[in-house]
């Protein structure tokens, strides 16, 4: 099944949204991830995107963009958001109900460990990351969807709703920087 | 380091990958029932709404009678109701969605407007219903 009869489905009955997040949730999950290092803020901010997402998805119609750009465009937002005000993430998430909190709580920290292992793996990773979150949030967002999920920049340019040019300088403004930061350590 | 081989250390690098999450099928079942919250919401202001129809309904077909005397007379008989469904929703309504709105302008303040609209169209709707209802309510 293709995006636009998903989308068909769920304008149908919302319930269908289950299935566009089984497909993008873990993606999303793991940019947002790999853009704050941090468990707890991912869970976040994961979750405010698809509560948003499925909030605005009966008005969501092809217009360029996909599903997935536009999920990508809702994390990047979320992320951003949360770089800027550096604070404690006042999350959708702590709203919602769940039948089984401490079943969910439990799967939640099991998710932790398992993730925290495997950061703890990618040394060059961790430090490159270090050094980016220094970084103006316009260049870690460029920079970590260029070479932390290996998107091309049609993609790039779609999710950030930018123009080629500006990507292009964005991109190499961005690298010199972090090159610069990288170097000193 | 040049930048080409500092571009080239990036590509290389190994990420952390995210191959399996225990908790996002029981987030997935409570994002769907989130929807439930948005109805009972809608209720509450389509309360209100529902008895200002029937107010103005009232004034088309008896003459004698405008909407502003109807919601004086419902206002003296159930004080109480009148305070609750014509004051205390609203402005709450009004004070929710309009926070609401600001949070998402926040986060989307880089995009378009029609994609602020596509996402706000609602609360903004919420919002004028509810100040409507106190602006008939306070006349």
């Amino acid at each position: 099944m293709d995006e636009i009869e998903l989308l068909d489905k769920i304008k149908v009955n919302p319930d269908h949204f289950s299935e566009l997040f089984k497909l993008y949730y873990k993606p999303i999950f793991g940019y947002i991830f790999r853009r704050t290092g941090d468990f707890d803020s991912t869970a976040d901010i994961a979750a405010d995107t698809f509560l948003k997402a499925f909030r605005g998805i009966s008005h969501f119609s092809y217009k360029g963009i996909s599903v997935k750009v536009w999920l990508y465009r809702i994390a990047t937002n979320e992320v951003n958001l949360y770089f800027r005000h550096r604070q404690k993430h006042n999350s959708l998430f702590e709203k919602i109900d769940f039948e089984k909190k401490d079943i969910f709580h439990n799967f939640l920290e099991n998710d932790r460990k398992e993730l925290e292992i495997e950061m703890q793996k990618h040394e060059t990773f961790l430090t490159v990351l270090k050094e980016l979150k220094l970084l103006p949030v316009k260049y870690q967002e460029v920079i970590s969807l260029k070479y932390f999920e290996g998107k091309e920049n049609k993609e790039i340019i779609e999710i950030l709703n930018i123009k080629e040019g500006t990507l292009k300088s964005l991109l190499s403004r961005g690298i010199q920087k972090l090159r610069e930061k990288c170097n000193q350590i | 380091m040049k930048t080409q081989d500092f571009e080239e250390k990036l590509n290389r690098m190994t990420k952390p990958e995210v191959t399996h999450l225990k908790h996002e099928d029981m987030l997935a079942g409570a994002l769907i029932k989130a929807k439930d919250k948005s109805a009972l919401s809608w209720w509450w202001l389509s309360l209100p709404i529902y008895i200002i129809a029937a107010f103005i309904m009232k004034s088309l077909f008896m003459p004698q009678t405008t909407l502003s005397i109807s919601m004086h007379e419902f206002a003296s008989k159930e004080k109480t109701l009148a305070i609750l469904l014509f004051l205390i929703v609203p402005i709450v309504f009004s004070i929710l969605n309009f926070f609401s709105i600001r949070k998402i302008y926040r986060t989307i303040e880089n995009q378009k407007i029609s994609a602020l609209l596509h996402f706000v169209w609602f609360n903004f709707l919420m919002m004028l219903l509810s100040i409507l209802i106190l602006i008939i309510y306070l006349l």
